[in-house]
């Protein structure tokens, strides 16, 4: 395989993955904006300041108002992360490997592309059609996964697309539950409500799945039980480590590639502090410290996996 | 749209029996040839396809015109335009009425193509090796000398089987006599096949029992015979060479057609800085390390496909391809330096060369072409310039054109001043009234000039054009120009066994 092609199947992938992560979570947030209480009412500068480009000063202006946020995050152009940019970039990496996608991974790509860049887009989102809207390109964006899934074949290009979703997927959760648990000070042994939780665990798809699973009502606790332990959830880390591990490893045996050990090394190295932890030595570590290290280790992840497989140009 | 349903828009039974409706309006104007229109009514070939457009209203037409489009749009067959920083996305137009062509027509169209294309490809044997045809002055030497395209980097290399035009999309145009000209030999990276073949799928989406009950010509192996010419060059005797198409990439107009080709073949698709050169050999970088390349379609221009031999400053080529070129080591398709046979100038003398070589007559004539170089010629040119057509010999796609019947006074003297200061450069051709075919434009048919381009494949078994082509449409009313950058659309275009 090219080396330009696995680069480009493995960002389609990563924005790919960050589209769905965010327009979930602005699903999440919206939606319990709308609840005027007192875990409804929600402030949208965290998430502001997580997915966008945007400096902090200027996030004080997202602080209540929906509408705006969602715009900012969605459709705006000079915001560097914005869906509406990030799809562009999908979609140009998609354009550099289309002979090696189906043809039915690229019209998903592309329709996504269309719809964001339709006028008529911005008309749902100031009218009252906002969650239908989000609605229709979440599903558009759940479309791409299960078409990749039943059309793509499981050969080297699989591998890189797979790498390039679990990686920007386990960063998704780090970043968003260290904002989460941010709130509470990163404090283990303060209880917060299920309500409180919501967030999170909606906008990782995870709220079902947490209620059939945990009896406890020491939330806190079997919150951070699920995003980071939880083998049964998909957006858990050792779920995700456990499928990179998988990729990886699969590429590795294809490609024989010089200097893989380093590589190897390194993220043996990250999926076993994952995958060897249990809620005691996390407690003791602290969880702040546990997030930023798997952030760190992640980054370099992707810096290892440049210089062995993309260095062409 | 309009809200008004327009009952029938042809209408015919047991015959040439018309009721009113659209085509009663669709007037093929007087002197043009009409490919759907005869002077009896419509022509035995388009029979079937009015029958069934007859039961549709203009509310359908209008929607299956719609359909088209989204198909292309969602399939991402589209070009970006720049004019402002949006990047706007547009389909090329695509008109719902086919244009037909008759099994005789075609058999007519093919020899003549393969005859010309047998000729090209001596001349360009010759003209890059022993230059017999310049010796027994056939063609004056100084027309070659003074031809930008002539490329002096690729005199004595030998090319696998003598071949250097495997692909070229030859236009055709028809005159108002309703006999087929050739209006240009298109040899160096010619576009529009992926055109043929979507236009082909649309139609079986809008249209689904039309291509049957017409008995239409198939078209969709198209790629593979590529293939199996691209495996046929490799320079290296292997059971499964490596080929490539290379790609100036995504922002290229045609980078769709580059990579629906290379999908239909299941060939990789590279760019330029996939691809290095070491000891003369090709290279592609790979995620297990380098693989030689045996065979590269490249739809990069001449110009740019090596800064070490030609324009340094391009970063789309690959620097020392040329020298794995000239060792045998690579195969390039279509080989370097074929511009010199499709320069307009060295067109005129093309049937001169079927004689030449082939020692025939040409199947298909040229359109009159005068040479500015040639005093006499530049006189008459100019004395009768309202119906000439004057154009740069290095230019194409349209630009570099002057129409005679539509260009104002200060046009004219300064195209007059233009020739005189360089005529090696220019040419003339008398205005051929370009035939015209039916177009559904703003809910009604009326009637657009068209050309022709099929798609030859020659490689080491022969010639082969698959039974079709791309039918360029000037959308705008009365122009002549085709060219998509100038407002053309295209049909699709049957060969039909009726």
């Amino acid at each position: 395989m090219l080396s330009r092609i696995a680069d480009s199947l493995y960002w389609m992938n990563r924005y790919m993955e960050r589209t769905e992560g965010i327009l979930r979570i602005l699903r999440t947030h919206y939606v319990l904006s709308l609840d005027k209480g007192q875990y409804g009412v929600n402030s949208w500068k965290p998430v502001v300041k997580l997915f966008s480009t945007q400096t902090d000063p200027e996030a004080a202006d997202f602080e209540y108002n929906s509408i705006h946020t969602i715009n900012h995050i969605l459709l705006n152009a000079d915001n560097n992360n914005s869906i509406k940019v990030i799809l562009g970039r999908a979609r140009e990496n998609a354009r550099g490997a289309q002979d090696i996608i189906t043809k039915e991974v690229w019209e998903q790509i592309n329709h996504l592309f269309h719809t964001i860049n339709n006028p008529v887009l911005i008309q749902r989102f100031s009218g009252n059609d906002t969650l239908a809207a989000l609605d229709q390109l979440l599903d558009r964006a759940l479309l791409f996964s299960g078409v990749t899934d039943s059309t793509m074949p499981r050969n080297m290009g699989w591998n890189f697309m797979n790498l390039g979703k679990f990686i920007e997927r386990c960063m998704i959760t780090v970043e968003l539950s260290d904002m989460n648990f941010e709130e509470g000070d990163y404090n283990l042994s303060v209880n917060r409500d299920i309500l409180f939780w919501r967030s999170l665990l909606f906008s990782l798809s995870g709220y079902e799945l947490h209620l059939k699973t945990y009896r406890s009502s020491n939330y806190t606790n079997s919150v951070a039980n699920q995003v980071i332990f939880n083998k049964q959830f998909t957006h858990s880390l050792v779920y995700c480590a456990d499928r990179i591990r998988y990729y990886l490893y699969k590429i590795i045996e294809d490609n024989r590639p010089e200097g893989a050990d380093h590589l190897l090394k390194h993220f043996g190295r990250l999926h076993s502090y994952i995958a060897f932890a249990d809620m005691e030595t996390v407690k003791q570590e602290g969880l702040k410290p546990f997030f930023a290290r798997i952030r760190q280790d992640l980054l370099q992840l992707n810096k290892n996996l440049g210089q062995q497989f993309f260095s062409y140009s | 749209m309009p809200t008004q349903v327009v009952a029938i828009l042809f209408f015919y039974q047991n015959g040439n029996m018309e009721k009113d409706g659209l085509l009663e309006k669709y007037i093929s104007q007087s002197g043009i040839w009409d490919e759907m229109r005869g002077e009896t009514g419509v022509r035995n070939q388009y029979q079937r396809v009015c029958d069934q457009i007859c039961t549709l209203d203009t509310a359908s037409l209008v929607q299956k015109e719609t359909q088209a489009g989204e198909l292309f749009m969602n399939q991402g067959i589209t070009f970006t335009v720049y004019s402002d920083n949006a990047g706007i996305e547009r389909i090329f137009p695509f008109d719902i009425i086919p244009r037909i062509i008759t099994a005789a027509e075609w058999e007519h169209i093919e020899s003549g193509i393969k005859q010309r294309l047998k000729a090209l490809n001596l001349f360009l044997k010759d003209i890059y090796s022993e230059q017999q045809i310049l010796k027994d002055k056939i063609i004056p030497t100084e027309l070659i000398a003074s031809c930008p395209q002539y490329t002096r980097e690729v005199f004595g290399i030998k090319v696998p089987h003598d071949i250097y035009v495997h692909i070229s999309g030859i236009d055709l145009i028809r005159g108002d006599d309703g006999k087929f000209y050739i209006l240009e030999d298109n040899l160096r990276t010619p576009s529009g096949v992926s055109y043929m073949l979507e236009n082909r799928e649309v139609t079986k989406r809008i249209f689904p029992d039309m291509l049957a009950n017409n008995n239409v010509r198939m078209v969709s192996n198209y790629p593979l015979i590529l293939h199996n010419i691209l495996n046929a060059l490799s320079p290296r005797q292997v059971s499964n060479p490596c080929v490539v198409l290379l790609t100036p990439g995504i922002f290229n107009s045609a980078y769709y057609e580059h990579t629906f080709l290379a999908r239909q073949m299941g060939i990789p698709l590279v760019e330029g800085r996939d691809l290095m050169v070491d000891n003369h050999k090709v290279y592609m970088k790979t995620t297990q390390g380098l693989e030689q390349v045996d065979v590269i379609y490249r739809r990069i221009d001449d110009e740019f496909i090596d800064p070490l031999t030609f324009n340094p400053s391009s970063i789309l080529g690959v620097p020392g391809l040329m020298s794995a070129y000239r060792k045998g080591n690579v195969a390039l398709i279509n080989a370097v330096g074929n511009g010199v046979a499709d320069d307009k100038a060295v067109y005129a003398y093309v049937p001169a060369m079927i004689k030449y070589y082939l020692n025939e007559e040409p199947i298909l004539p040229n359109v009159p072409t005068y040479q500015m170089m040639d005093t006499d010629a530049r006189q008459y040119v100019f004395e009768n310039i309202r119906g000439m057509v004057l154009k740069r010999t290095n230019q194409s796609g349209g630009y570099g054109m002057l129409m005679g019947h539509k260009a104002n006074e200060e046009d004219l003297v300064k195209a007059r001043k233009e020739v005189e200061a360089d005529p090696r450069n220019f040419i003339a051709q008398p205005i051929i009234q370009l035939s015209t075919v039916p177009c559904f434009i703003d809910g009604q048919f009326r009637p657009r000039h068209v050309d022709l381009r099929p798609f030859a494949l020659c490689g080491p078994d022969g010639i082969q054009i698959v039974p079709g082509g791309l039918t360029r449409v000037a959308l705008r009313e009365g122009s002549l120009v085709v060219n998509s950058s100038q407002g053309g659309g295209s049909k699709d275009t049957w060969v039909s066994d009726l």
